[in-house]
């Protein structure tokens, strides 16, 4: 379970509505209505990206009079279902999701395998991309598209699609560069 | 008897509270120097507090033969540095260089459409403070400009597919690659094309990043940044590289060229000579206690010239592609509550936290390392850190510096002492540490002569007889 403490907040005689924070957003939780954002407070995870990225310094954190409390049970999914789930993405049960909020991968499977369908719904089911929201976006990814769920990319650059794995890579180019040890990497995480 | 210490000068900045006294000022301290340790470490041309013009000339005679042909007075010209290079020494060094570039470019091409950027990882205000503090701006006619890695992407075919770079970075006709020697994340890169990291970190979108980080392992994860280099994007703006190049000792002199790749090798070759010492002594340490108190997030503090990732990880030889470091996407299955994001050296005993900023996920060393928080200041800008949640819960608060080493001795029994002041050219410690450093140097540096660098060179598919040549 985490414990989201903070919360976005617009001083709207400083919002000049440019959107840069709706861009950034990795639970949709503010968005520009009528030329000035907006904080969706049930979706805030109160990450650094909006008030980092306002050009007028309009957004501050401010503590939440009640902590969110986002998270699930992952010992609640069908256990022999996460397992294959993660297998397929390549990805161990205890592996770190993310590591701001401490949350493992079997979080974020049990997420997809309870619905989610978008990062941002996987990120409002556990509590990830609460933090530096960028190490557990490929994780997320990964989970998705081994369960099968087509992601759409947002409007604007929320996020891009692409989650190249060393899995991935095709034989002939793992044998054009011997010195990065692709093969020999793989042989690592099979023992995972 | 060791010298009065000289911590590197510390930045304001909104990510972490000044300090009110240095470790340094302990009257128990001093600098242990590296040459006494390893006199063959490559000497310094410039050190924190030394005359900058070194720089300027070493710039200028490193980009002498640099072909600049390409570039028209009517073409636009990106330099790309990063944040780290402006921690190096306080940045003065850095940001001598990256001035000394944008002169020499004018001087030899007549273009006036010079532009900075300056690329950061998690500490997205972090560019700005830069360019504000050195005045940048100023410098670059009002051409500097902070990029994030969350910034509007632009998509690089690669040979495994698009990858994405930050449009700000390319948004130019050309490209300048102007970085540093300096060996923070050997975990990452493992000195395997570090010459080239950037291009999938500081220069590359949240989603590159984390395709390098987290999906590729312990040895192959550059080869994203190699990838990216080789596109035909990049390679259809890419000019030249221009590096700051460091030892322990401080920063050795300054290299570039058109040829990326041979530049790497003599960064490789630089780097096993300035840092395969220093790194293996590192794990002679038994028990210290260390202090943090200096710019920077900790794991890129530095102290004795090299980082504190570095002692943090000495008890494994990441210059041995043999070994398989615990790191970020790869080898982290252990079960709770080991939130254990890298590795961290059993050896430190205790850490003090007297300075440094936010800005990366750390929860392994609260939760591995007795730890105590100075000053009520530093320890609110932590417990709102949103890196770190529980971070806070693990450590403890001490009201000031003196009585924090105090209770730090008191839990660590030992009065080994290690301070990571960002000081190059020697290490802060206490007496005990510098008489069991000293004594242990001599068989360090025979064993990395003999046994570990042919090692390392050979892994690389450099005859050990021909390297230094």
């Amino acid at each position: 379970m985490v414990e989201i403490k903070f919360l976005a907040q617009v001083d709207k005689k400083k919002c000049i509505g440019c959107a840069a924070c709706e861009n950034v957003c990795p639970t949709e939780a503010i968005k520009v209505v009528n030329k000035k954002a907006r904080v969706y407070s049930k979706k805030c995870v109160a990450c650094p990206n909006c008030s980092g990225v306002c050009p007028e310094d309009a957004i501050k954190k401010i503590p939440r009079s009640e902590p969110l409390k986002l998270g699930l049970n992952p010992a609640e999914a069908d256990q022999g279902a996460l397992v294959e789930l993660c297998k397929k993405a390549h990805l161990h049960p205890h592996q770190w999701l993310c590591l701001c909020s401490a949350i493992r991968v079997r979080d974020g499977a049990a997420a997809v395998l309870k619905g989610a369908k978008s990062p941002e719904e996987i990120a409002l089911m556990t509590g990830a991309r609460s933090g530096c929201t960028v190490y557990c976006f490929q994780t997320m990814m990964r989970l998705l598209k081994a369960h099968g769920v087509e992601v759409t990319p947002p409007k604007g650059y929320r996020w891009y699609d692409s989650t190249q794995t060393l899995w991935d890579v095709p034989e002939e180019i793992i044998r054009k560069y011997p010195v990065h040890l692709l093969e020999e990497d793989k042989g690592v995480f099979r023992k995972v | 008897m060791l010298k009065k210490a000289s911590p590197s000068y510390i930045r304001k900045s909104i990510y972490g509270p000044a300090p009110r006294q240095r470790a340094a000022e302990l009257p128990w301290l001093g600098a242990l120097e590296i040459r006494k340790l390893f006199p063959d470490v490559p000497v310094e041309i410039y050190i924190e507090g030394g005359d900058v013009s070194v720089i300027r000339k070493a710039t200028r005679a490193a980009l002498k033969n640099v072909n600049m042909d390409m570039i028209k007075p009517e073409h636009k010209v990106n330099i790309l540095s990063s944040q780290y290079g402006f921690q190096i020494m306080g940045g003065f060094a850095y940001t001598e260089m990256i001035r000394t570039i944008k002169d020499v470019v004018e001087e030899k091409t007549g273009c006036k459409k010079i532009r900075l950027r300056v690329c950061t990882g998690f500490r997205i205000r972090e560019p700005n403070e830069i360019i504000e503090h050195y005045k940048l701006n100023e410098y670059f006619e009002g051409r500097a400009r902070g990029v994030a890695s969350i910034d509007k992407g632009v998509p690089i075919e690669t040979e495994i597919g698009t990858l994405y770079g930050v449009a700000k970075v390319y948004d130019a006709d050309w490209i300048i690659h102007a970085h540093h020697g300096e060996l923070r994340e050997l975990d990452m890169h493992r000195m395997i094309n570090r010459a080239i990291k950037p291009f999938a970190m500081s220069y590359a979108r949240m989603e590159t990043r984390g395709v390098a980080h987290i999906n590729f392992g312990p040895r192959s994860s550059n080869f994203i940044s190699r990838v990216i280099f080789d596109s035909p994007f990049v390679q259809s703006k890419f000019t030249f590289g221009c590096f700051l190049l460091t030892s322990p000792e401080g920063i050795i002199g300054v290299d570039a060229g058109n040829d990326l790749y041979e530049l790497d090798r003599k960064l490789m070759m630089i780097a096993f000579k300035s840092y395969g010492k220093i790194r293996e002594l590192l794990n002679e340490i038994k028990e210290c206690i260390v202090v943090l108190d200096a710019t920077g997030e900790p794991r890129y503090m530095v102290g004795g010239g090299t980082t504190f990732g570095n002692l943090t990880e000495a008890e494994l030889d990441l210059f041995d592609l043999d070994v398989i470091p615990v790191s970020l996407g790869y080898g982290l299955y252990e079960r709770p509550p080991g939130p254990k994001v890298k590795s961290v050296n059993p050896a430190i005993k205790a850490l003090v936290m007297n300075h440094l900023w936010l800005g990366v996920p750390q929860m392994e060393l609260p939760t591995h390392i007795p730890t105590i928080v100075v000053g009520t200041d530093l320890a609110k800008i932590l417990s709102v850190d949103p890196m770190n949640h529980d971070f806070m819960r693990y450590v403890v608060t001490s009201e000031n510096l003196e009585t924090a080493m105090a209770f730090a001795r008191s839990i660590a029994k030992t009065d080994n002492v290690f301070v990571f002041d960002g000081s190059f050219g020697s290490m802060t410690c206490s007496p005990s540490l510098a008489e069991y450093l000293l004594e242990r140097a001599p068989a360090v540096s025979k064993r990395v002569d003999e046994e570990l660098m042919p090692k390392w060179l050979r892994q690389r598919g450099i005859d050990p007889k021909m390297a230094f040549a």
